[in-house]
């Protein structure tokens, strides 16, 4: 798995950022420094795709002075059409030096000698982990809030999360279906990951985390065809940049499975962050495993 | 050895090794299970794995053997040159850049299509240039640094592409097509290569009994009424169908096309025309080969199937190269 975070990191320099928002590594969550009554940040830039989501979601007008280049990205960022409004920043130490914000937030995954050196030049950095499940991102987003002096916006967004999160939970029968995220080149997100417990929260059993995949990492077809799992969730695909890759998902192998539904029903960008729109593709999740079998049919 | 012999040894061979493909797969299923499952058809997991999954590739690992076999043959005895062959010539690498240019570009949208219409495009350009650069000199050495030339450049090209597409994932495709693979292909490829390949294994053998004339030298050639300019056009085109189209859907394998023609050109008279066939089944028997060792090596991420004909394939060239001392290299 970690051989696959440096694939990424070094064929792709921008990836590195990405592969931050997913995958994973030892948890570490810093401690928080925020001193009380301390007046709030005026201006902060955001490194990763992750803080991207929940700054973009909880910082005043004028507050963002840029965020990084990904959340842009249609297939990776929830709030693409929203990034349009910021400027964009390559996660580069001298672009934070020259734009001197009075906050950074930047994820923990390779980003380490960035961030140390901006610790060095005397910014101000906050770490944001990147181990991340649904359980986790109402701390997330009250976290950010307290960053960024929005303490109430964020308790709501907060607040209104865990809500929903209750009442989708609230549904769940014992009956649960199996289901398989088949990404690019055939790589299924299994144990660790943000869709594994998103599949979990929505009453599914994730496939490639009971066959052991640990992270991101490939599952034959040959598998995928074996075990049948009820749901195949396939990329949408970058649709004026085709890769070969985007096409294993859409193998004719999997077309011929009659019992399994395939299709791209949850964005890709719902699995990269943690973020306020993870509670959609719990939703949209959790009406599939109704349609597939319904509580009171399995009872 | 009598071709009468030699010819059904290597078949048999071949057609053990296609079998051993089928054979083998992450998903455990037991002989009869995958017999039946073979024939009988119907929507089990077993009948899926082995009629969309494991079939398909084990028809490309025959058929691309076969188009790489027999297209070094040819290319050593046209060539004169016993050190040509798709990959070390750059046909191999210039087809795998049309075909990246023309399918990571959505020039075509996302159609498989554009694959082998690209990797035609750039292999027709290879064969022209070197078969060009060849009429104008008979030195061995100059046609291989003219290969390593375009081989590098088409490489360095290809990874470009991959690298400006906007798309991610494209990046980690630059193994793909440096390195070659039959993993996960469906038959979808299998109908878009293997009529292609056919066609170009029908030109080659066509043009055989011009390259056996050839042996004796030009002159002697058109003194047998060898019209040598139709034999130049249908080895050109042979070779760029049929290694355009194996490129297109399995990216570049290197050294098939080498190893195969010298291992069997002692078991054979040495006239190029008696060659063509054995070199082509034995180069499916050596890609099937590669191809299951590359599953087996490696279960959980499987090797490019080029890394392991690379390995064998290198040192084979290294020792051709030592062996032939000075007299090629004139």
């Amino acid at each position: 798995m970690m051989t696959s975070c440096r694939k990424h990191a070094s064929l792709f320099s921008g990836m590195a950022l990405y592969a931050g928002a997913t995958l994973v590594a030892p948890a570490l969550l810093w401690p928080q420094p925020v001193l009380a009554g301390a007046r709030p940040p005026a201006r902060v830039m955001s490194l990763n795709l992750c803080t991207d989501q929940l700054a973009m979601a909880l910082a005043a007008p004028g507050q963002l002075a840029s965020i990084s280049f990904l959340a842009r990205d249609p297939t990776l960022s929830p709030l693409y059409r929203q990034a349009q409004n910021f400027p964009v920043n390559r996660g580069l130490a001298e672009e934070v030096f020259l734009a001197q914000p009075d906050l950074v937030v930047t994820g923990t995954y390779s980003l380490h000698n960035t961030t140390g050196l901006l610790r060095r030049l005397g910014f101000r950095v906050e770490e944001f982990s990147f181990i991340q499940t649904v359980e986790t991102i109402p701390e997330e987003i009250r976290r950010m809030g307290k960053l960024l002096g929005h303490e109430a916006v964020a308790e709501t967004l907060a607040a209104s999360f865990e809500a929903e999160l209750q009442q989708v939970a609230a549904h769940q029968c014992p009956y649960r279906p199996v289901a398989l995220v088949y990404d690019q080149n055939g790589i299924a997100l299994g144990r660790g990951t943000l869709a594994d417990s998103v599949l979990s929260v929505a009453g599914f059993r994730n496939l490639a985390a009971e066959a052991g995949v640990e992270g991101m990492a490939p599952f034959p077809l040959e598998l995928v065809v074996e075990k049948k799992p009820d749901l195949i969730i396939t990329p949408s695909g970058y649709e004026d940049a085709p890769s070969l890759g985007d096409r294993v998902p859409h193998h004719a192998a999997l077309q011929m499975l009659k019992d399994s539904r395939i299709g791209p029903f949850v964005p890709s960008s719902a699995w990269s962050c943690g973020g306020p729109a993870v509670i959609e593709a719990v939703k949209v999740l959790a009406e599939l495993r109704d349609e597939i079998a319904s509580c009171s049919e399995a009872q | 050895m009598r071709p009468a012999v030699l010819n059904p040894s290597l078949a048999v061979l071949a057609l053990v090794l296609f079998l051993s493909s089928m054979a083998v797969g992450p998903a455990d299923l037991g002989l009869s299970e995958s017999i039946r499952g073979l024939f009988a058809g119907g929507g089990e997991a077993a009948a899926i794995i082995m009629r969309e999954i494991r079939l398909p590739r084990a028809l490309l690992g025959l058929g691309i053997g076969f188009t790489l076999g027999i297209a070094g043959a040819v290319l050593q005895g046209f060539l004169r040159n016993p050190l040509a062959e798709p990959g070390i010539i750059g046909v191999s690498a210039t087809a795998a850049f049309g075909a990246v240019a023309i399918f990571y570009t959505g020039l075509a949208g996302a159609s498989l299509y554009s694959l082998p219409l690209g990797a035609l495009m750039g292999a027709l350009l290879a064969v022209i240039v070197l078969i060009a650069l060849a009429a104008r000199t008979n030195s061995t050495l100059t046609l291989i640094l003219a290969g390593v030339a375009l081989s590098s450049l088409s490489g360095a090209l290809t990874s470009l592409v991959l690298n400006l597409s906007t798309n991610p994932f494209a990046s980690y495709e630059i193994i793909f097509w440096l390195l070659g693979s039959l993993k996960d292909r469906s038959m979808e490829h299998v109908i878009l290569a293997v009529p292609l390949m056919a066609a170009g294994w029908i030109l080659i053998a066509i043009s055989a009994r011009a390259v056996d004339a050839l042996s004796l030298g030009e002159e002697a050639a058109a003194s047998l009424g060898i019209h040598m300019g139709r034999a130049r056009l249908f080895v050109i085109l042979g070779v760029a169908l049929g290694v355009g189209a194996a490129t297109a859907v399995a990216g570049t394998i290197g050294f098939v096309g080498l190893v195969v023609p010298h291992l069997i050109r002692p078991l054979t008279n040495r006239l190029p025309s008696r060659l063509l066939l054995p070199a082509g089944l034995g180069g499916a028997a050596l890609l099937l080969a590669a191809d299951v060792a590359a599953r087996l090596v490696l279960p959980a991420g499987e090797l490019n199937v080029g890394v392991l004909t690379a390995l064998i394939g290198a040192p084979f060239f290294l020792w051709l190269v030592v062996r032939a001392g000075r007299e090629v290299f004139t």
